[in-house]
């Protein structure tokens, strides 16, 4: 946790208030998720129909924040950067994981974090998927080892795009940004088009339930 | 406020804190680290700087917890073979790398060389617990010692103590 939030350090120094800190943030994600209509498998599905690119738009604003925010917070020195955790990239495993997991939410219109929000609301279907999720988890430990290679193919180490370009930060900065305007404009143009007719498209008036 | 003014004016806030940014330098606190040099000569005075292939070897073998073994050669080399459940960083990702203060990495190149230079970056970070494998990846193959992803090298021997004792003594270090 020290290293995944360094801001605490000053602050709550314990590993189990660490913990507690966690557990709001996830609470706090879940809530705006569920906020945001993505507790229905509905408003998830519609994605792939791209009649509402609710998905998009709140996961690429999630990403333009939390990239906004830690760039100009470590600018100001308050955000100590190279303790933030970076995933290292393993192809192999990365890609086949994201297959499946492209597949798994098509099929279930759920991804991980929705069906958890789901779950805590009460739909059956995302406890489904919590307990398919939590499955294929102890199925993967079960058989690690004959597929030990894929988990080792192609390691990459912890790479971000500034060192792999050999660009500045804030060249990636100001290039993310301007991708999610851009496609932020498409996507309304594209629900615009898709919900012509429709008084109630794109529209969350009961939280996205059905 | 309505929503899509609010959601404008965000738009137009995102796009200016992005637009300013490749202007703004690096979002990192400081590139350049301090290096207590007497703490580092006695380090390696006392040989805590390393480990040999069969103290990594045993390691491995007892799933020492929190131990991250990291090689520092290309994704090439690495591909063609590395030390099982290793993984890959360059030496620029390694300097700017966050490990636990409970991981304990061990680095290894193919002669060692880059990986002793490496064992220096992460002690001017502040990682005490890090090493360099002694002899790099020919000293660990010379001992026989697990490799991935070639399947046959997974079953030769653990390297035997003895046998890199006596290389240490024949080598006078």
């Amino acid at each position: 946790m020290a290293m995944s939030a360094p801001l605490l350090d000053a602050i709550a120094p314990d590993a189990a208030i660490s913990l507690v800190a966690a557990l709001a943030v996830g609470a706090a994600f879940g809530w705006a998720l569920e906020c945001a209509g993505l507790g229905s498998a509905r408003k998830l599905i519609a994605q792939f129909a791209l009649t509402d690119l609710t998905v998009f738009k709140v996961m690429f604003s999630a990403v333009v924040v939390a990239m906004l925010g830690s760039f100009w917070l470590g600018r100001a020195g308050v955000l100590d950067l190279s303790r933030v955790y970076v995933p290292e990239t393993w192809l192999g495993p990365q890609i086949g994981g994201g297959l499946i997991f492209g597949a798994g939410f098509a099929i279930a219109g759920r991804c991980p974090g929705t069906s958890c929000v789901a779950a805590a609301t009460g739909r059956g279907d995302g406890l489904a998927v919590m307990l398919g999720m939590l499955g294929g988890a102890f199925v993967a430990g079960v058989v690690f080892d004959p597929l030990r290679s894929l988990y080792e193919g192609g390691a990459r180490g912890a790479l971000t795009w500034p060192a792999l370009l050999h660009v500045p930060y804030g060249a990636v900065v100001f290039v993310v940004v301007a991708l999610a305007l851009a496609g932020f404009y498409a996507a309304e143009t594209i629900e615009g088009g898709a919900g012509e007719g429709d008084p109630h498209h794109g529209r969350v008036t009961n939280g996205g339930r059905p | 406020m309505t929503g899509p003014s609010l959601r404008r004016r965000l738009a137009q806030a995102a796009a200016l804190a992005g637009a300013v940014a490749p202007f703004a330098g690096s979002p990192y606190l400081a590139e350049s680290a301090a290096l207590d040099v007497v703490r580092l000569a006695g380090a390696v005075e006392r040989e805590d700087d390393h480990v040999t292939a069969a103290e990594l070897s045993a390691w491995l073998r007892d799933r020492k917890p929190g131990l991250r073994v990291i090689d520092l050669r290309s994704a090439d080399e690495f591909d063609a073979g590395h030390i099982a459940g290793a993984e890959r960083m360059s030496l620029t990702s390694l300097a700017r790398a966050a490990f636990r203060p409970d991981e304990t990495v061990v680095l290894y190149s193919e002669g060692g060389a880059h990986a002793a230079q490496a064992w220096v970056f992460l002690q001017a970070r502040g990682h005490e617990r890090a090493f360099f494998l002694r002899g790099g990846l020919h000293e660990w193959i010379e001992d026989g010692g697990p490799a991935a992803p070639t399947p046959g090298d997974a079953k030769k021997p653990a390297p035997s103590p003895d046998g890199a004792a006596a290389r240490a003594r024949r080598r006078g270090c």
